[in-house]
């Protein structure tokens, strides 16, 4: 549900989305966790602000706790969703409410229920205190006024809503387990210039070479990964959705399957907040602009160009993270990811978790919108961002 | 036929802002609403034309979860706006959008009414009276829940074809999204006067808005869909050939068509840029789209360059009350609401039902065409910034003073209506009559000059949001006393001779005897 939430609730940029997929995540693990203290630690006092959650009553059901607390996180999150998600979700709700609590005591119910709510409420005042609780006017600002020397981002598109760049605040949002949002930093990307022989110029070049000799397999690399705002699950949905596909196959036990999806929230959530950090401490141009001013005044990428600065790639950063937490959880995994399968992109299949980092932070230089060095720098950030994920202690 | 020198030729100058006519609210007798929730959050519009042969405009409003109603005007031509209720035969509940047109080619307008449920061709039996023709003329009319309809005649059919759009399946209550059911094309039957069984035009994507338009000047018309996206899966907006004797096929990225993503809602062409080819004009939420033709000429494809934001009618948010969020554009019009001679926009704005990222309080547009071609927002100053929730609408002149006045049709709420009381210009209007079956002659063209300044407007049913207007079409004319206007028909390649036309009255042409005359 909140995976088809995420795509039709119009503030779900991928950062606000991947706060969500976080918070969603802690809120499964916590539930689930409580009911297991030989088996699994809470999180709270090892992710920032998280202090001591509502204490399990006995005879708790799990299923019935977990849908509770998630169906409170949820319902608030998304509260702004559309008349329709507001529908489906009312439905939904009531469906998996029921399912869960066939066959239990009304006493287990109530209880289980009232716990879960608890714990939905306790992660909700948490969240609303991280800096990324209100998007206004879909995450622009109302003004923005662009850095006027060259090699800065400068609006791509023509569409007035996207004049001032994405959530220019959201690297100073608290991270799940970063300290901040400064905490995997990058070198500067290459220095602004024109001259054909400076890195600059390189990659942009590199990016327009590429544009114009694209394959069919790397064009739908671009498409497979594209993950646009309001047109999939974005980014760290995306994710979520393959992790969700491997624990399915696998089908791997409640508490390997929390943890991972706990995990994998936070990475997906530092790793954007780190990103959003750097996009705006260098503020760097995108491909677009460089390659019209410089090299093709008629040139267009294959992809959207995103309304945000370039460096580094947030699906890199994503990517690289999530990758990391993967691996680190279930080792080098084969796997094959129809997470656009209904929006006619064929599913692809990848030798290991690392494998389609790697493609979906390439697809970005497929798609026009990314130079290398984000690119690579992005996946460097994602791991550094899992280093400190993967310091969790959660299963015993 | 004799072509007469212009009298006096004149547009504002060109560092002017435009004239902003003054629109008075009038209730006018009209007590309608566009009532209802989920299946109703779309939808809601008005058909304006003339169901008795009076000359005077008539209404029929949808009604959603309300029933249809039929609004005869009774007012003095000149005067304030009166119109009076009457039963029609209309008064179906479960209407999301009503056009008009003549199928039967009598001379007498009928209707296409668009349901939640089953939709309905009504024959017009003159005297503003209405029955049920499905089954007199074959129109399996569904059960789904239809959103969008546009008209028009192949070249050498005597019976219309007629495109309807559908929206979501609305019993998937639990996933709706992807659920988007089937737009379906019905042509006629060959050798009879009736519809064959319709043809889905799949893939459907949940169509608010459709257009046929001959944007190219093949001869034949096209179909233009604009499509929600919140709905689809894997889709985008659309164009269709529409080939005689050949099943509906897409146009291909490999033509030129590229692939747009919106939350489209609404529909609307003029010639802004006098190039001879329509720019379109798409709603959505947020910004919308004014698309012009990259490469206009006879092999024109259809690729197109968004140039809202340098022309100014992106309409993305609010311009006055004080809420700052994205806007919600629905039915967008365009027409000459001074009659200056450049073309005026209208879009009809309203949230779409509690959606909090989204203006409650959204004012409509009314964005008035500078001699630059960049627009200015007038709708406060015009007096039509109504905060209410705006859906389908219509300008057209209801009173006959030669200044288009305003109704809009509003989601559980009033139906707004406005006169327009001037200042304006002069005008013209033109009613075109065709031979044989497409009497209103669909698809025609007609251009209207005064001195180097060319206007040019094709006959169309369809777009918008929920209804349309089949009325003589109406120019402004600046300070021009008459103009010279000639008409490209149907199925003809080359346009009749130019005919001078005195401004100041609708002028009805017919292919022969061509003479125009004053109605």
């Amino acid at each position: 549900m909140a995976l088809l939430l995420t795509r039709h609730t119009p503030t779900y940029s991928p950062p606000v989305a991947s706060r969500t997929i976080g918070y969603l995540g802690v809120t499964g693990y916590e539930v689930v966790a409580s009911g297991r203290p030989d088996q699994m630690q809470s999180l709270a006092g090892q992710m920032n602000g998280l202090s001591a959650l509502p204490a399990r009553p006995q005879d708790v059901d799990d299923a019935v706790a977990a849908d509770a607390a998630m169906g409170a996180v949820v319902t608030a999150l998304f509260a702004h969703t559309g008349p329709t998600g507001q529908r489906a979700l009312k439905a939904m709700t009531a469906k998996s409410a029921a399912k869960a609590a066939e066959g239990l005591a009304p006493g287990v119910i109530e209880a289980s229920a009232g716990y879960g709510r608890a714990v939905g409420q306790a992660i909700l005042g948490w969240a609303a205190t991280d800096g990324g609780d209100r998007i206004d006017n879909m995450g622009f600002p109302d003004s923005y006024t662009p850095n006027p020397e060259p090699g800065h981002w400068v609006p791509t598109s023509h569409i007035a809503l996207q004049q001032a760049p994405l959530l220019p605040g959201w690297g100073k949002n608290r991270p799940f387990v970063l300290k901040s949002g400064t905490d995997c930093g990058l070198p500067p990307p290459p220095a602004w210039s024109t001259d054909p022989a400076s890195p600059a110029y390189v990659q942009a070049r590199e990016v327009y070479d590429t544009s114009r000799s694209l394959t069919a397999d790397q064009k739908a690399m671009a498409r497979f990964w594209s993950d646009d705002a309001m047109l999939s699950v974005t980014p760290p949905g995306h994710w979520l959705s393959i992790a969700m596909q491997v624990i399915e196959a696998k089908d791997m036990p409640l508490p390997q399957s929390v943890d991972a999806l706990a995990r994998l929230g936070a990475a997906e959530a530092d790793a954007f907040i780190g990103c959003w950090s750097a996009k705006f401490e260098y503020d760097f141009i995108r491909p677009v602009t460089y390659i019209n001013r410089t090299i093709d005044p008629d040139w267009t990428p294959l992809l959207i160009t995103p309304p945000f600065p370039e460096y580094p790639s947030g699906h890199s950063s994503l990517s690289g993270a999530a990758a990391a937490v993967l691996t680190d959880l279930w080792g080098t995994q084969p796997f094959t990811d129809s997470t656009g399968e209904r929006d006619g992109l064929a599913p692809r299949s990848f030798p290991s978790f690392e494998a389609a980092a790697a493609e979906a932070a390439m697809s970005r230089l497929y798609g026009g919108i990314h130079f290398r060095a984000a690119i690579e720098q992005g996946l460097a950030q994602g791991h550094c961002v899992a280093k400190a994920v993967q310091a969790l202690r959660t299963l015993k | 036929m004799k072509v007469l020198a212009l009298a006096l030729i004149a547009l504002p100058a060109l560092a002017d802002e435009p004239v902003v006519p003054k629109f008075v609210a009038e209730q006018a007798g009209v007590t309608a609403s566009y009532t209802g929730e989920w299946e109703q959050m779309v939808g809601g519009g008005v058909a304006v034309f003339d169901c008795d042969g009076d000359s005077k405009l008539d209404m029929v409003i949808a009604g959603g979860t309300s029933p249809a109603s039929l609004w005869k005007n009774d007012g003095t031509p000149g005067k304030d706006l009166h119109f009076s209720n009457i039963k029609a035969g209309v008064e179906l509940t479960g209407v999301s959008g009503v056009w008009p047109i003549d199928i039967d080619g009598d001379g007498i307008r009928d209707l296409v009414v668009l349901r939640v449920g089953e939709d309905v061709v009504m024959k017009g039996l003159g005297g503003c009276k209405f029955r049920r023709a499905n089954e007199d003329w074959g129109f399996q009319g569904g059960d789904g829940w239809s959103t969008a309809f546009s008209a028009t005649f192949e070249p050498g059919a005597d019976w219309p074809t007629l495109a309807v759009g559908d929206y979501i399946d609305r019993t998937q209550d639990m996933e709706p999204w992807g659920s988007c059911t089937d737009n379906h094309l019905y042509r006629p039957e060959p050798g009879a006067r009736r519809f064959a069984a319709p043809l889905p035009l799949t893939p459907s994507y949940c169509a608010l808005s459709m257009l046929f338009t001959d944007w190219n000047h093949s001869g034949r018309a096209s179909l233009r869909v604009s499509n929600d996206r919140e709905y689809y899966l894997g889709g985008q907006e659309q164009l269709w050939h529409l080939d005689p004797g050949q099943p509906p096929r897409l146009y291909t990225e490999a033509e030129g068509w590229q692939r747009l993503r919106i939350w489209g809602m609404g529909i609307a062409q003029a010639d802004l840029n006098a190039d001879g080819y329509p720019e379109f004009f798409l709603t959505s939420m947020a910004d919308s789209k004014l698309q012009t033709l990259a490469a206009p000429g006879p092999d024109a494809k259809p690729v197109y360059k968004d140039v809202a934001f340098a022309r100014g009618v992106t309409a993305h948010r609010p311009y006055t009350g004080g809420d700052k969020r994205p806007s919600t554009g629905w039915h967008a019009q365009f027409e000459d609401v001074n009659n200056d001679g450049l073309t005026d926009l209208f879009v009809a704005k309203g949230n779409v039902w509690d959606m909090p990222d989204f203006a409650q309080e959204d004012p409509n547009n009314l964005l008035l065409q500078r001699a630059d071609g960049t627009f200015a927002e007038a709708g406060d100053k015009a007096g039509v910034a109504s905060m209410l929730t705006g859906r389908g609408a219509a300008l057209a002149d209801l009173n006959g003073d030669g200044a288009l006045d305003l109704v809009v049709v509003n989601r559980n709420g009033p139906v707004e209506i406005w006169r327009n009381t001037g200042p304006v210009a002069n005008w013209v209007g033109v009613e075109l009559t065709a031979p044989g079956a497409n009497r209103d002659a669909i698809g025609a063209v007609i251009e209207v000059r005064t001195g180097d300044h060319l206007q040019r407007r094709e006959v169309t049913v369809g777009g918008g949001q929920g209804g349309g207007v089949l009325a003589p079409l109406h120019f402004g004319l600046g300070q021009a006393a008459e103009a010279e206007v000639q008409v490209i028909w149907p199925g003809e390649a080359a346009p009749g001779d130019w005919v001078t036309l005195k401004a100041g009255s609708v002028w009805q042409i017919g292919k022969a005897p061509a003479e125009p005359v004053k109605r």
